[in-house]
């Protein structure tokens, strides 16, 4: 292996190939502060560009957009309320606070690091973990994918918010909505109201920018003032260094990266989910969960760390099976396709070269990160809140809606983000939190389909659900995720009776 | 007056006479996919679209257009009610695309399409783990004989794909009882399978050829007519004995009633692309299996697939 790192390394050094990883890196930061606009699509539109080109130029293109997208998503969703991807939905809960608090600065540049160091050391992770890794990903089958799905949602009760009972109301609706669209196996479609555009249930990009983006606009236009962000709050210069705290925030990061890691590797899931995971632990863990939501900084560490980590280690069973970890991997298993790069176990002994270098170039990406995200695209976005929101309000709307447009190329979509986003905004006026309602819609489907294909497997049997060793470990963690709070309650409780 | 111009007046002649034809692509064509970008169809969409652009000449640009949804529905239906003025085309995929039709679904028939051609034809395949107790086909067949039901078969399509038909032909043509389980897509089949989670699944040729190689999976059969030439070693279904072919192919067509002379052009550019060298390096170092048919061609093998899938509608209904 360090054969193979040592002489792929002059060809990643190679100026060319160096700058490919940059004009990715800056392509991805756009694509992903773009709403509605994902690493996906960014990905697709530019593989068959990438024809007849050098692989490693062509491959440095791509992992810097990776890398890129990821951070990108953050920036909007920290300043502007507006996730950029479906994975900065938890960097927004306390980014956005932070910026409210004036500190948007601090809140971008926590964002840049922890980013950052997740995707760094899930790259690190790539190279060295990528043979061996696979085989723990094999033990996950229906069955466990299933209690995977259970423990997120186990999860949710951090999420809730201050009244407990709203926020089962909005995971519920959630879950709901996750049943729309066309069953699997049967083929029967649910709540589609025989239109087709509801075949595939609600699109996820759709109404993660309806549910978080046209809220804050509409309280814009009510509010509309003259004026941007006052001066005193919008202090872009230098507040504090994130590395030099660094000993409040390792322990977020590390934990933070582990998951997003596993996550990652695990097919199916995706950087949403890994996001959410670690945000969830960040919270759980700390000394002050009921800061979270409120502007704690540990919350964006937790959930771009998490979001980071999980990019190269997506790629781990892309690489060496030939099995994405995410929509991102997939997408670029078709580009390594284009360049002749049959991804699978045979693919590291037949190009190590190429392989090698890939996976360099998503640490490289990693790091020119720094330089591109911190010194750069923050303080240019960082302008966007200078605008009055009589300017901003509709510029926001105006982006919003390109890009949801962009997603399906349907009007249809306009229609929806605008029902849904008035929804939202209702929902918000009764203080009902809308994070449960993505973890229900993105975890429902899964735990359902899931636990079907188990189901068949097994024939009827509902034991074989818990037959395997991996099976048991989640379930175990699940209960324990469950059974903490009431354990705290109990001893409350008997606290207080003595 | 010169050889020289008197071929230019003659040049002109025709470029007068025929302005439809001499002039056509005079705007972009829009290429429509209906599926999400970064899909095998897409890249595939993607990859041929340029190529075309370079044979059509004339400045020509075609701008691909996704319109993902309900199992590819939402864009075949736009592409069957786009004006036939050969300045939108798509992307078909049948069986699945025939399937809808049969089924009576979707609001198109085959009647309102016009191919163009075909590009890929990547037959189905059948496989087991590499430690399964099955080392042939008939060994399938007869262990799924003998325990009724018991056999699950993952399929990487949802209920009516390529693969399920293929299943549920299966069962007819040879008397075995295989239930097949849904995965929705190729990637958690494929992990599936290579976790030992299920006992065999079908997938598409071209997204194995890899597992196959390494023999981290075995191959029963393919479900094709003849061997695959990036596969010479694997035998087909027919050769041992079962009547059963899937394929699932991804080529052109325009909605009915587009100009036939442009219909011409736009298979002319797709046959000088799928004869590009450079286009056939890439396709062959992807190994996608390549099949050009003209558009009779084409136009016969969804005729043929259409009555099959009828006739399984007919027999076992697969939704």
């Amino acid at each position: 292996m360090i054969d193979a790192l040592l002489s792929a390394l002059p060809h990643v050094l190679d100026p060319a190939n160096l700058f490919a990883v940059l004009l990715g890196t800056v392509a991805g930061l756009l694509v992903g502060a773009l709403p509605g606009l994902t690493v996906t699509t960014g990905l697709a539109v530019l593989i068959p560009l990438t024809f007849g080109m050098d692989p490693l130029f062509a491959l440095g293109m791509m992992a810097g957009m990776y890398n890129g997208g990821s951070y990108g998503g953050a920036i909007p969703a920290i300043l502007l309320r507006v996730p950029g991807t479906p994975a900065s939905v938890a960097t927004l809960l306390d980014g956005y606070e932070m910026t409210k608090q004036g500190k948007a600065a601090y809140a971008l540049q926590i964002a840049v690091v922890s980013g950052v160091i997740g995707s760094a050391l899930s790259a690190v992770s790539l190279i060295v973990f990528a043979p061996w890794l696979v085989k723990v990903s094999l033990m996950f089958g229906p069955a466990e994918y299933f209690w995977v799905a259970l423990l997120g949602l186990a999860t949710v009760a951090s999420l809730l918010g201050d009244d407990f009972l709203k926020g089962l109301m909005a995971a519920v609706i959630g879950l709901l909505i996750g049943t729309m669209g066309t069953d699997l196996a049967t083929g029967t479609e649910r709540y589609t109201f025989g239109w087709l555009e509801f075949a595939d249930g609600l699109d996820i990009v759709v109404l993660l920018t309806a549910l978080f983006a046209i809220p804050p606009v509409i309280q814009m236009i009510e509010t509309a003032s003259h004026q941007g962000m006052p001066k005193e709050l919008l202090n872009l210069r230098k507040q504090g260094s994130v590395l030099r705290e660094w000993r409040r925030y390792l322990p977020v990061w590390s934990r933070s990266s582990v998951i997003g890691i596993i996550i990652g590797i695990l097919p199916g899931a995706g950087g949403s989910m890994s996001c959410y995971l670690a945000y969830n632990d960040a919270k759980r863990r700390s000394p002050n969960p009921e800061t979270f939501g409120k502007g704690n900084p540990e919350g964006v560490a937790a959930s771009e760390c998490g979001n980071g980590a999980d990019n190269a280690a997506s790629l781990i069973p892309a690489l060496s099976l030939g099995i994405p970890g995410s929509g991102v991997a997939a997408v670029i298993l078709g580009g390594l396709l284009v360049h002749g790069l049959r991804p699978g176990p045979q693919l590291f002994a037949e190009h190590p070269d190429v392989v090698y270098g890939f996976m360099l170039q998503m640490l490289i990406s990693a790091g020119l990160l720094v330089l591109v995200g911190g010194l750069a695209a923050t303080r240019i976005f960082g302008q966007a809140l200078r605008l009055p929101h009589v300017v901003l309000a509709p510029l926001i709307l105006l982006f919003v809606a390109i890009g949801v447009y962009a997603v399906n190329n349907a009007m249809f979509d306009l229609y929806l983000l605008l029902g849904i986003g008035i929804f939202a905004y209702v929902m918000e006026r009764l203080d009902y939190p809308s994070a449960p309602i993505i973890l229900g819609v993105i975890l429902g489907p899964i735990a359902e389909s899931q636990l079907s294909l188990a189901l068949t497997i097994s024939g009827g049997n509902p034991f074989a659900l818990v037959s395997s060793p991996m099976s048991m470990i989640v379930v175990t963690l699940t209960l324990f995720i469950l059974c903490v709070p009431l354990w705290g309650m109990w001893k409350g409780r008997r606290s207080a009776a003595a | 007056m010169k050889r020289s111009q008197m071929l230019l007046g003659l040049a002109m002649a025709v470029t007068l006479g025929q302005p439809a034809l001499a002039e056509y692509p005079e705007k972009p064509i829009e290429m429509i996919v209906a599926f999400a970008p970064g899909g095998g169809t897409d890249v595939a969409a993607r990859s041929i679209a340029m190529f075309m652009e370079k044979h059509l000449g004339n400045g020509a640009s075609i701008a691909v257009i996704n319109k993902p949804g309900a199992g590819g529905e939402i864009g075949w239906t736009a592409l069957s009610t786009a004006e036939p003025d050969g300045y939108t085309i798509g992307m078909i995929n049948p069986p699945s695309f025939v399937a809808l039709a049969v089924e009576g679904k979707a609001k198109y028939t085959m009647e309102d399409f016009q191919p163009i051609g075909n590009i890929v034809l990547d037959p189905g395949i059948l496989v087991v783990g590499k430690d399964s107790p099955y080392e042939t086909l008939p060994a399938l067949v007869e262990a799924s004989k003998a325990a009724p039901g018991a056999i699950v078969v993952g399929t990487s399509g949802a209920a009516g794909s390529s693969e399920h038909i293929g299943i549920l032909n299966l069962n007819r043509s040879a008397g075995t009882s295989f239930t097949p389980a849904f995965f929705g897509s190729t990637a958690p089949v494929r992990q599936a399978l290579l976790g030992g989670h299920i006992p065999a699944a079908t997938m598409n040729l071209s997204e194995a050829l890899p597992l196959v190689r390494s023999g981290d999976i075995r191959l029963l059969g393919v479900m094709s007519p003849e061997r695959s030439a990036y596969l010479p070693d694997a035998p087909t279904f027919k050769e041992q004995g079962f009547e059963l072919i899937v394929t699932a192919s991804r080529g052109l067509a325009a909605p009915a009633g587009t100009p036939p002379e442009m219909v011409e052009k736009l298979q002319a550019a797709l046959k000088a692309a799928m004869e590009d060298p450079e286009y056939l390096k890439t396709a062959q170092e992807a190994e996608i299996p390549l099949a050009y048919l003209d558009a009779p061609a084409y136009r016969a093998l969804i005729d043929q697939i259409t009555g099959e899938l009828a006739e399984t509608w007919k027999v076992t209904p697969w939704r």
